[in-house]
């Protein structure tokens, strides 16, 4: 028991409260004095007042002059090698070039403009790891949505097109390296471009910033990027089921509509992929909406089923698709009589193309290119034909249909790129934008596709049109504006996306409008891949003093205060007590010597 | 980094209350008592006029000058004139002479008002990232608002203790308190309605600071003359 006592009475201190330690104070030490207890009571004081001063210090406050909306460079590991941007924090120094003279580039965070970028600067500076604090690019200012039928004239469609190639060539750098500072993009802004003026014109003096300098520091608090955990794509399908007849024994054929609809791009947070592939989502949607009125009435439903396939994972070697068909039993599968692919159909003119990968001289593949071909004759387009063999040990799958060739369905994509990309590109990143799509492209695509399908369904010949303009079945552009507009505005990295993602319930909402049995499929991504959050950061601006100018305000107000101590004294005591005043100690001593 | 600045800051804010304690005879007859005092009446009269603006003032959401609402404040102000005489006469203070205890009273007066008002955002503020001249400015206004409340104190004292002044100088000392207690609202006046930038307004507190000391000075030698 004696021994408990002290552990008891340590126990309530703990509880650090002034009340706790008061009570303590008068039980343990009771037959003390009260003044004793009021010393007590000024220490508790004392002590919630230190405990107030801690908390204040504690408090952090974001008093930038300026803070920015920073999109940060996609972070990714592909089979364990590191790729793009692999820190996200910064605090350092703002600079304007490479070549600044006396700057330590590795504490400065450079500043480039893309509309001034040298390409080929960039790419040594990358290619030959020179270390650099950070990197912010500047991207051309976010122009809104272009208003419906106005033109651009010459010189704007030529310069878009120039700035569009250029982003296009720095994402392919930049996705394709390892980076290891901070690299980081903003819209160029009004407040942004007087700094940057700033920045260059210290620079040009010879001044760049640095601690002794002083100038712009740049500051993005982020603590050090994870791995997303599982990434998961979704895939959400459909169904438009055939009307069977009574003498139909055998399932009915399928024909499948298959677009990809997720994006990859240097800024995760700004790969909105107007084109790749939120122009084949929205021909999906539309096309789904065309057929759902026909098969609402058993008179006009045709004795196929359709399939509609909103796939993700398409950057990833489709696997999302692979995925999707897997997931398919026997039956299903053999049953599709063919898949059309829809990719990038949102910016062509008057070349489209299909892409297959079974010789064109292929029955199936010759009927449903035939099928197409005849309809884009109608409508004015040259539609040609590519066939690129499928290699299975590689595991590169460059088009969608490729996964339906690789399970034995028969499959085209129908695109507006004469030859496949590569791994990561052209798979909506920073220069594919809503400004780059043609809503008028892809209306022309959707009336070349349903009305192959329909010609196809209803087994007619000649000139029919079904699908002709001003009739109720007509292809609505305000439809498809709407939608392309709404995916230009939603990044859709696919690692990104939550798991209960408005845009895929957006998604999943529409086309349960027109199809029935919608559903939804979440798989894990391809192992292959890992990705790293923090993909959107605000970056704080602040304009700091140098050293030198602390030290030099340090000497002046403490020259200051020694000048108004001696003026002080010798007004109120005399020349004499200030002498004496620094005269007195070593007196001292020598009396004591 | 942030920190040296802030440290600065503080030396150029409360710097000149320490250099003048101990550089001054104050610090010789050990008056700190008193000036914490006055530090306590001080804390009771802001406490006093803050119930008074809060019951006879708007809250305006514009910042700009209404003649009206100033002129209740300035009225508002003469209640630090009653709280320095308060603190002058009816706290009991150890023996020490009027000239000490009327440098001491307005020493803890100003030092106090330093803390209440100023210490806060330069703790918060000067320790941010950001550079800006504000807080040096606001450390300049410190020194200029010690030699007003000194002035003042001094002035007060004159005006309340001291009874054989010569008769023509009241008039002038009257103007001299009024012109010191108005002085916050002739500030936030030039801030306002002219518009001054801050430079120009710490140099204008500056000057007149200095010109209200002298003025007081001045006063209270000659009233000094005919008692000795």
């Amino acid at each position: 028991m004696r021994n408990n006592e002290p552990y008891l009475l340590v126990r309530t201190l703990d509880l650090s409260s002034p009340m706790a330690l008061f009570s303590v104070d008068r039980t343990a030490m009771a037959g003390q004095r009260s003044s004793r207890c009021g010393g007590e009571v000024l220490e508790s004081v004392y002590a919630v007042l230190a405990l107030v001063l801690v908390l204040v210090a504690c408090v952090e406050l974001g008093d930038a002059a300026t803070a920015v909306d920073v999109y940060r460079l996609i972070q990714y590991d592909v089979a364990g090698a590191p790729f793009g941007s692999r820190l996200a924090g910064l605090n350092h120094h703002a600079g304007s070039s490479f070549s600044a003279s006396g700057a330590d580039l590795s504490r400065t965070v450079v500043i480039l403009p893309v509309r001034e970028l040298n390409l080929t600067l960039l790419d040594e500076c990358i290619k030959s790891k020179h270390p650099l604090g950070g990197l912010l690019l500047l991207l051309p200012q976010r122009s809104g949505s272009r208003v419906l039928g106005e033109k651009l004239g010459s010189d704007g469609v030529n310069g878009d097109g120039l700035m569009r190639n250029i982003l296009a060539e720095l994402e392919k750098l930049l996705v394709h390296a390892n980076i290891p500072y901070p690299v980081y993009f903003a819209f160029e802004d009004d407040k942004i471009n007087t700094i940057l003026a700033d920045i260059r014109r210290s620079d040009a003096t010879g001044q760049p910033a640095s601690a002794t300098t002083g100038g712009y520091k740049f500051v993005v608090s982020s603590w050090e990027p994870k791995k997303v955990s599982s990434p998961t794509i979704t895939n959400i399908q459909g169904w438009l089921p055939g009307l069977k007849g009574e003498s139909d024994v055998n399932q009915l054929p399928t024909i499948a509509i298959v677009a990809s609809y997720d994006t990859f791009g240097a800024a995760p947070a700004l790969s909105v992929g107007s084109d790749s592939n939120g122009s084949g989502v929205v021909a999906l949607l539309e096309i789904a909406r065309l057929f759902s009125r026909l098969y609402a009435n058993p008179k006009t439903r045709g004795r196929y089923n359709l399939l509609f396939g909103l796939t993700s994972g398409g950057p990833y070697n489709y696997n999302g698709t692979l995925k999707w068909l897997r997931s398919f039993d026997q039956r299903l599968r053999e049953s599709i009589d063919y898949a059309i692919c829809l990719n990038s159909i949102g910016s062509w003119n008057n070349e489209l193309w299909v892409h297959v990968s079974k010789p064109p001289e292929n029955a199936y593949i010759k009927q449903v290119y035939e099928g197409l071909s005849e309809i884009a004759q109608n409508v004015g387009v040259k539609l040609g034909i590519k066939h690129k063999k499928i290699n299975i040990s590689d595991p590169r799958v460059a088009w969608e249909h490729e996964q339906f060739s690789r399970v034995r369905v028969t499959a085209i994509t129908l695109s507006e790129f004469p030859v496949a990309p590569a791994l990561l590109e052209s798979s909506g990143g920073l220069s594919d934008s809503r400004n780059s799509v043609d809503e008028r492209a892809i209306q022309r695509s959707v009336t070349i596709v349903a009305e192959s399908l329909a010609r196809h369904i209803y087994g007619l010949q000649g000139n029919i049109q079904i699908f002709a303009e001003n009739s109720s079945l007509s292809v609505n552009p305000s439809y498809i504006i709407s939608w392309l507009d709404l995916l230009s505005r939603t990044p859709r990295v696919a690692p990104f996306l939550q798991k209960p993602d408005p845009l895929i319930s957006a998604l999943k909402k529409e086309l349960s409008d027109h199809t029935v049995d919608v559903h939804i499929q979440h798989e894990s991504i391809d192992g292959m891949f890992s990705f790293y959050d923090s993909t959107t950061a605000t970056l704080h601006i602040y304009q700091v003093a140098s050293v030198t100018f602390d030290l030099l305000l340090l000497l002046v107000a403490g020259s200051y205060l020694a000048l108004l101590f001696c003026f002080l004294v010798i007004t109120t005591r005399g020349v004499d007590d200030l002498i004496n005043m620094f005269r007195r100690p070593p007196s001292r001593k020598i009396k004591a010597a | 980094m942030t920190m040296f600045h802030f440290l600065n800051c503080a030396i150029l804010t409360f710097g000149p209350h320490v250099v003048y304690y101990s550089a001054t005879p104050l610090s010789e007859y050990d008056t700190i008592g008193t000036s914490v005092k006055a530090v306590v009446v001080y804390l009771l009269t802001t406490l006093v006029k803050l119930i008074c603006l809060a019951t006879f003032l708007k809250v305006s959401d514009t910042d700009s000058f209404d003649l009206y609402q100033e002129l209740m404040k300035a009225l508002i102000g003469f209640i630090d004139v009653a709280g320095i005489y308060f603190a002058l006469t009816q706290l009991t203070h150890r023996n020490i002479s009027q000239t000490h205890k009327f440098q001491a009273v307005g020493l803890g007066w100003a030092f106090a008002d330093s803390v209440l008002y100023r210490l806060a955002p330069l703790w918060i503020g000067a320790r941010g990232l950001e550079f800006t001249w504000d807080y040096i400015f606001q450390g300049l206004e410190a020194n200029a608002n010690l030699v007003l409340n000194l002035s003042l104190a001094a002035l007060v004292s004159l005006m309340w203790l001291r009874k054989n002044k010569p008769k023509t100088l009241i008039p002038i000392i009257y103007a001299c308190v009024v012109a010191l207690a108005t002085m916050p609202s002739i500030i936030s006046y030039l801030r306002k309605a002219l518009g001054w930038q801050p430079p120009k307004v710490v140099g204008f507190e500056l000057i007149s600071s200095l010109m209200m000391a002298f003025i007081s000075w001045q006063l209270f030698y000659a009233c000094q003359k005919p008692s000795t």
